[in-house]
């Protein structure tokens, strides 16, 4: 009971929202540590995802980055981010360490559910759609892709709240965000700010999902809405 | 109109031919079924021609031109393409599914628009129904817009796979009946493939018969093929009752005059009645109000009247329109007890009767 009241104290002071190490700073911190790999990510994963699904090419590549990308924790992949950071490219300590790390576990999901959700688009309706005369890339871009959209956006989603999540692990190499007061309350034994650190962590990803969830609304086909699919949650669900 | 010239397909790690050396003429405006068991290459066939599978022999040339020297895509906004599936778009309205083709080929916004609006007419379909998803319709539904998707840009060819097996017996027939009308007023040439031998019968100008590996069994019409089975593999998929199915492709229409048959009009005397029923040789007599049927009576009846049309008549049991079958009609005599069935033509007008004789006349010749 002790440290629920030393953390609502410690959220209810002034002093810790305002400032370079205030509450506010240190999440525009981190939705910066998130959005940059996870737009990366995006970039590479969902292309290469439709592509190889649409050739039905790379199902190796695309297996090896998947069981890859399952098997390694979190702390590796920072360590990974961490030496190629600060090792190989020079970039220093705080930021980059942990967008490399965030990066390589949004490849994951995105990369596996676009490959599956084109490759599983019902070969009839291709098959229709490639002999009322559409181009191939007509056939990726006008009829798999919206059909895959629900599956895709789905991962978006799981992936985002994944990477929200893990940002955190990055206050351990020196860098920003909402991790800070987890790393720093343990740090100093204040467990106010160590517990008042999680419920911003939690409250920052039930926001994130709920933005994805807007954009979902935007970005998938109307009819093809409030389709889930269970088959997304099972591959992006990974322990962090 | 579509020329297959020894075409052939050989699939990956498999030695024996899907389609050994196919050859096989479609004529314009006519429909070609395809048909035969599973493994036969009847689709494997369909889809050489519009390269949704590659030939890997022979030549396969639609209005002269070989198909493998267009882009396979060019090619087949050319030719209407309809499969059991449908494969409508999910995420796409009725309209939009219809006007696939014409926006591929570029057309502005109206012309495209009406187009989609006559289709719909054509088809049948609600014009309300333009704004709906495919998942808001029946399975009937989707197939009638199927085959608007296909005639959209008003191509030439129809390619179509097993495009009512989907659907149930009932809807299935109503769709055939369609099919055939729709036919009657545009004539594109069509190739059909199914593996039921009815549907083949009552939708082929044609019918070319495949055996395993796309061998060409007959060639030939529906009424030779009954008629006269090129081999015992035929013989056998067309199975039993040949001659009362011959029977089915030809209708009371094809009989010309039937003659007024066993009928006098209302206004005739008793006598003229008796006279004529005497000449049937029938103890009854149908009454005709100019070219209506009003029914019939019993000759013992009309004592006592001065005219035929004085006494109360009985509706005939039973009436065949023009269009039946004469194995429609065998079961409209099965069903009479009087041995005749009358034939009523547009808006119900009396076309005449037919008796079992006349139809054994016809069966025999």
């Amino acid at each position: 009971m002790d440290a629920v009241v030393d953390m609502l104290r410690w959220l209810l002071e002034p002093g810790t929202w305002t400032g370079p190490r205030g509450v506010l700073a240190r999440s525009v911190e981190h939705l910066w540590i998130s959005l940059v790999p996870l737009v990366a990510a995006m970039a590479v994963a969902i292309p290469a995802g439709v592509l190889s699904g649409h050739y039905r090419r790379g199902q190796a590549v695309g297996a090896l980055v998947t069981n890859v990308g399952r098997a390694v924790p979190s702390l590796a992949l920072l360590v990974f981010g961490l030496l190629l950071s600060v090792r190989v490219l020079g970039l220093g300590f705080s930021f980059w360490p942990i967008v490399f790390a965030l990066f390589f576990l949004a490849l994951q999901p995105l990369f596996t559910n676009s490959y599956t959700a084109v490759r599983e688009a019902e070969p009839a309706l291709v098959e229709a759609a490639r002999g009322q005369g559409l181009s191939e890339r007509e056939v990726l871009l006008e009829v798999e892709l919206p059909v895959a959209s629900p599956v895709i956006m789905t991962a978006v989603r799981i992936t985002a709240v994944q990477v929200v999540a893990t940002a955190p692990l990055g206050a351990l190499a020196a860098g920003g965000g909402l991790g800070r007061f987890i790393i720093d309350g343990f740090g100093q034994n204040d467990d106010g700010q160590m517990l008042g650190g999680v419920v911003l962590v939690a409250v920052f990803a039930l926001l994130v999902e709920w933005s994805v969830t807007r954009l979902e609304r935007r970005v998938i086909p109307r009819p093809l809405q409030g389709r889930t699919d269970a088959s997304a949650v099972a591959a992006a669900g990974r322990a962090a | 109109m579509i020329e297959l010239d020894r075409a052939t397909k050989v699939f990956p790690g498999t030695a024996a031919p899907a389609v050994d050396a196919l050859t096989l003429d479609v004529p314009a405006g006519e429909i070609v079924v395809l048909v035969g068991p599973s493994g036969c290459g009847k689709t494997t066939t369909l889809k050489m021609i519009n390269r949704i599978v590659e030939p890997t022999g022979g030549t396969i040339r639609v209005d002269g031109v070989d198909v493998r020297r267009q882009e396979p895509h060019v090619l087949r906004r050319n030719i209407g393409y309809v499969i059991q599936q449908v494969g409508l778009f999910p995420h796409r309205t009725i309209a939009r599914n219809i006007a696939t083709v014409p926006r591929l080929l570029g057309w502005d916004a109206d012309r495209t628009t009406a187009r989609v609006d006559e289709l719909m007419v054509t088809m049948g379909l609600d014009p309300d129904m333009g704004a709906r998803y495919p998942s808001e319709l029946s399975g009937g539904q989707r197939q009638r817009v199927g085959v608007a998707r296909a005639l959209a840009a008003d191509p030439p060819v129809l390619l179509m796979d097993e495009p009512f097996g989907a659907v149930d017996p009932i809807v299935r027939g109503r769709l055939q009946g369609e099919l055939l009308d729709l036919q009657a007023r545009l004539r594109k040439t069509i190739v059909f493939v199914t593996h039921d031998i009815d549907e083949a019968l009552r939708l082929g100008d044609r019918i070319a018969i495949l055996n395993v590996g796309g061998r060409l069994e007959q060639y030939a019409t529906p009424e030779e093929i009954l008629r006269e089975p090129a081999t015992p593999f035929v013989e056998e998929f067309l199975g039993g009752e040949r001659g009362l199915r011959r029977l089915a492709l030809r209708t009371v229409g094809d009989l010309g005059d039937l003659g007024i048959g066993n009928c006098v009009q209302a206004d005739a005397t008793v006598e003229e009645a008796k006279r004529r029923a005497a000449e049937s040789g029938e103890r009854w007599i149908g009454i005709l109000d100019g070219d209506r049927l009003r029914g019939w009576a019993w000759v013992s009846d009309l004592d006592g009247s001065r005219h035929a049309g004085d006494v109360d008549t009985t509706l005939f049991r039973v009436a065949l329109s023009v269009d039946a079958t004469l194995r429609e009609a065998i079961d409209g005599l099965v069903r009479s007890r009087v041995g005749v069935a009358v034939v009523l033509g547009e808006d119900q007008r009396y076309e005449g009767m037919v008796t079992l004789d006349r139809l054994a006349q016809a069966i025999v010749s």
